[in-house]
């Protein structure tokens, strides 16, 4: 609270949202301003379209902010907030009743999924086919492996996020990783020499 | 495929323990007479490896201003709903702060969250060292209490000088005007003259209790104006121009860029 003692850091989410709560009419910019890159990586894998992310993440946020008030402090926040969002994308999936995937093809796109880097192992190009291949999977899968595999969740973590069991979890993961697998399979670091084009090895398709 | 094979499905229920016992122990058994399927099995490893690598795409600037406005905006309707409500001691404070916070927005969406920290809650400048996060609670209680109304955010002197820098800033030029004083590292801080409570108020507001890099009282488009820069990155600056009235209250804000 006071300006010359007190660091970002040194305030954890929790105490964000007390003062949000509170009435504190920056606490929650704060909030979101720190889990931003985030929040924006799991709606924009979740949802593979920019511009439905954008949508989502503020109709999340907003959300966010007028639900702050019954968040329980037995959660982190940030499972709150990824919760929030994530639900905010099904929402966005269910209003369309489309399917979720738009086709690639724009600059735009191509740049938010896939920030060019100077990346020797081209990072970019893997990038566009993990968007491409992420899309070929249900929602509920893709939710799963973006907090799992991309975001670095805990199954247990995963499951309170999603709000579904932990074994579903595993499972949906399970589900995706096996869908994945063959379109993924060309950037695999095969390092053990034998099988490089051994056996039948290349006879995934793609 | 031979049928004998394993599918990736089969594999990738075992790697997470979703096999009955006896079928994972046959799978196992599999596994260590067949190449091929370890190799599946380690596609599916390396599925988990690939997608954990993709770089975190950044939140795009114009996404990041967006959202601050609606939170902005949002922060507005609520602040003053719960000052109606529950805060009667610094619901003056509050709308104010809430409407300061939306006039930074508008300059500059992505810095907010930032300002948000540097001095938000003026009701607490006075007490400066003790433990923050525990105390916040009862400040808080006390503030609302009515103890000294939060009005001055700038209790202790500021820790910037005046300049009378003589340009006469335009709306065409202004970041570049900006730029030129402080982007050289020149900031015209020569004549280094304490703001007057005033100008100490309303940089406050504008800035939301940042510290300015730039306080310039000068011209804009031939009339009396103030210029007040902060810091909004590395090398860039959010601009404010306010006229020569200008309180926390009623910043008189005639114009902001960013340089």
């Amino acid at each position: 609270m006071t300006s010359l003692s007190m660091r970002a850091d040194e305030v954890s989410d929790k105490e964000l949202l007390a003062r949000h709560a509170q009435g504190d009419p920056h606490a929650f910019a704060e909030l979101v301003h720190r889990h931003r890159d985030r929040m924006w990586a799991v709606a924009l894998r979740t949802l593979g379209d920019p511009e439905e992310a954008a949508d989502a993440l503020q109709d999340a946020c907003l959300s966010a902010f007028r639900a702050a008030g019954r968040f329980r402090g037995d959660a982190a926040v940030t499972t709150w907030l990824h919760r929030i969002v994530v639900n905010a994308c099904l929402d966005r999936i269910r209003r369309k009743s489309v399917r979720p995937a738009t086709p690639m093809g724009d600059d735009a796109t191509f740049d938010a999924v896939a920030p060019k880097m100077p990346d020797p192992t081209d990072a970019h190009g893997v990038s566009l086919d993990v968007h491409t291949a992420l899309l070929q999977l249900p929602f509920e899968q893709r939710a799963a492996l973006v907090l799992v595999d991309m975001m670095g969740y805990s199954v247990d973590d995963a499951a309170q996020v999603l709000e579904v069991p932990p074994g579903t979890i595993k499972s949906r993961c399970a589900r995706g990783r096996a869908r994945l697998a063959p379109l993924l399979v060309q950037h695999r670091n095969r390092r053990d020499p034998r099988n490089v084009g051994g056996v039948e090895g290349g006879g995934m398709p793609r | 495929m031979n049928p004998a094979h394993l599918d990736y499905d089969i594999l990738a229920d075992l790697a997470e323990g979703l096999l009955e016992d006896d079928r994972a122990a046959s799978v196992n058994a599999h596994l260590d007479t067949c190449a091929e399927c370890r190799d599946r099995s380690a596609d599916l490893a390396d599925v988990s490896r690939i997608l954990a690598e993709a770089p975190v795409p950044s939140m795009p600037a114009e996404l990041a201003e967006r959202i601050d406005t609606a939170i902005a905006a949002e922060s507005l309707n609520n602040a003053t709903v719960v000052s109606m409500e529950q805060r009667r001691g610094r619901r003056h404070w509050r709308i104010l702060s809430a409407a300061a916070a939306a006039v930074v927005v508008l300059g500059g969406g992505t810095v907010v969250g930032k300002i948000a920290l540097d001095g938000s809650d003026g009701g607490d400048h006075q007490s400066a060292a003790r433990s923050p996060v525990q105390d916040a609670e009862k400040d808080r209680g006390a503030s609302a209490q009515g103890a000294a109304p939060p009005s001055n955010r700038a209790m202790s002197s500021p820790s910037y000088t005046v300049s009378h820098s003589g340009t006469d800033y335009r709306a065409g030029t202004l970041p570049s005007q900006v730029e030129k004083l402080l982007g050289t590292g020149t900031a015209p801080r020569a004549d280094g003259i304490a703001p007057d409570p005033r100008l100490t108020d309303c940089v406050a507001g504008v800035t939301h209790g940042r510290t300015p890099q730039l306080v310039d009282q000068a011209t804009f488009e031939g009339r009396q104006a103030t210029v007040i820069a902060v810091r909004g990155g590395p090398k860039s600056w959010n601009v404010w121009v306010v006229g020569p009235d200008c309180t926390a209250q009623d910043p008189h804000l005639l114009t902001e860029a960013k340089a």
